[in-house]
């Protein structure tokens, strides 16, 4: 293939925020399904699209790089989680909390910047929403098929919310996250038993979420009231199934629970675009 | 000698190197920095911010000057604020995060480090454009500078084009780089009144 069809395929939003996610989610998952590190998937397909759209720089250290650290570092540390014995509530307790901490520290000096006053009412808010999603998605981590379906209705409705607020390099992210975890799924459906995640997985879906969520209402058109929203995925990806079911029927019905929860969220985002008068 | 008589002579020997320097406060109301980027392969598409301040000076003797804009990023403009039945207007993307992010970078400054002269008057600007938090040496060209009077005010009034290119890569800005060209050109078109 000649290299500006290369080029010019790579630099597609489709294959950058769909495709390529995808295909590195699935191959990560792949090849480590029979070990604990299944859950780098996620990081294969994030890594991917940050790779395609703007590379890997730290400095300045904005608003997205910062989300970028806490991106490459929540699965490294995830998986030294996964390697104690003992991981329990305890850990995922301080996971919650240290997400709530990133928030602050992404988002507090730029609202500073733009009103003082709210600045912290709205921080506290992104914080509270990040502790809740990481709570949420890590209640389930040590089921592949809940965590990985919980990343693709979060994805779905951060992207497709990101879209509607203005901001197409989130919807990439956004989507990218639910590739990878498509990735993970379907790599559960295909080998018919579900794979180990844990935090490796559940962390950074769950903090960059929350952390991208933060980064459309503050630096994009975002409503308030589309965040709060996303706790219904991973409550939806916490549905009940029958026991008798296999795992590629569970990672369906699951999967579809948590697609259906993304649409609140995508409503409120529409509902507000629609409503703007810029 | 006393102090006095060392200050005085200093003052003396600086009186007429900073006598011949005019320094002008620029007009608002007649500076808009302006900007095109090729869209598709296609056009030139223009934009504008409609919001700056700045300051510049010149010693027409000594042949130095500096010149500093101060660009308002939300107050950028390319005729698409009715987003109609979209989502969301051209104007809109471009100030949220893909692009001038101008919540988290609510301006863009251009300072510079040395003023060419060409005959008595300034004929380009080197110096460093802050975007996105990120510092670049930028070179603009004097398209045209020219002095006369503000004939409401009586001042002395100076004006011109200051024109150069950029990568917007270079700063950071990566958004739909292929669709929207890489390469940015501006504009700067300023008028000052003498202070």
């Amino acid at each position: 293939m000649p290299e500006n069809s290369v080029q010019d395929l790579l630099s597609h939003p489709a294959v950058q925020g769909g495709v390529a996610p995808l295909i590195a989610g699935f191959l990560a998952a792949l090849a480590l399904a029979r070990t604990r590190f299944a859950g780098l998937a996620i990081l294969a397909g994030y890594a991917t699209v940050i790779a395609l759209t703007t590379g890997f720089s730290f400095a300045p250290l904005s608003t997205s790089r910062k989300i970028l650290l806490v991106g490459l570092a929540t699965p490294l540390m995830g998986l030294a989680a996964d390697f104690l014995p003992r991981a329990g509530r305890v850990f995922l307790l301080a996971f919650a909390l240290a997400a709530a901490l990133a928030a602050v520290w992404v988002f507090l000096p730029v609202l500073q910047n733009k009103d003082a006053a709210t600045a912290w009412p709205i921080t506290a808010g992104l914080a509270l929403l990040a502790f809740a999603l990481v709570w949420l998605v890590g209640t389930r981590r040590d089921d592949g098929v809940r965590t990985a379906a919980a990343g693709v209705g979060l994805g779905v409705a951060l992207g497709i919310a990101a879209l509607l607020s203005a901001s197409t390099g989130y919807l990439l992210q956004g989507l990218g996250i639910a590739a990878a975890s498509g990735g993970l799924l379907l790599v559960q459906m295909i080998l018919n038993r579900g794979a180990r995640t844990g935090f490796t997985a559940a962390l950074p879906i769950a903090a960059l979420i929350a952390l991208f969520a933060g980064a459309i209402f503050v630096l994009a058109a975002a409503p308030w009231y589309a965040l709060p929203l996303l706790v219904m995925v991973p409550l939806a990806a916490a549905v009940p199934v029958p026991a008798g079911w296999g795992t590629w029927l569970r990672a369906f019905a699951i999967g579809a629970c948590a697609v259906a929860a993304a649409l609140p969220t995508i409503i409120a985002a529409w509902h507000a675009a629609r409503g703007s008068a810029g | 000698m006393s102090r006095l008589a060392v200050a005085l002579l200093a003052a003396a020997i600086s009186l007429p190197a900073s006598a011949a320097t005019e320094s002008y406060t620029v007009d608002p109301l007649h500076t808009y920095p302006n900007f095109m980027v090729e869209h598709w392969g296609l056009s030139m598409m223009s934009g504008r911010f409609d919001k700056s301040t700045g300051k510049f000076s010149f010693d027409r003797a000594a042949k130095t000057g500096a010149v500093e804009f101060v660009i308002e990023t939300a107050s950028v403009t390319t005729g698409d604020n009715d987003k109609g039945a979209r989502p969301r207007s051209r104007d809109e993307h471009l100030r949220a995060a893909d692009f001038f992010n101008a919540t988290e970078f609510p301006r863009m400054t251009f300072r510079s480090t040395k003023v060419a002269f060409q005959g008595d008057l300034p004929s380009s600007l080197e110096g460093n454009l802050t975007l996105l938090g990120v510092t670049k040496p930028v070179t603009l060209t004097l398209e045209r500078f020219k002095c006369g009077q503000n004939p409401f005010n009586k001042k002395d009034r100076c004006g011109g084009n200051a024109v150069g290119k950029i990568k917007r890569s270079d700063f950071g800005m990566k958004t739909a780089i292929g669709p929207v060209g890489d390469e940015i050109s501006l504009n700067i078109s300023f008028e000052g009144d003498k202070d």
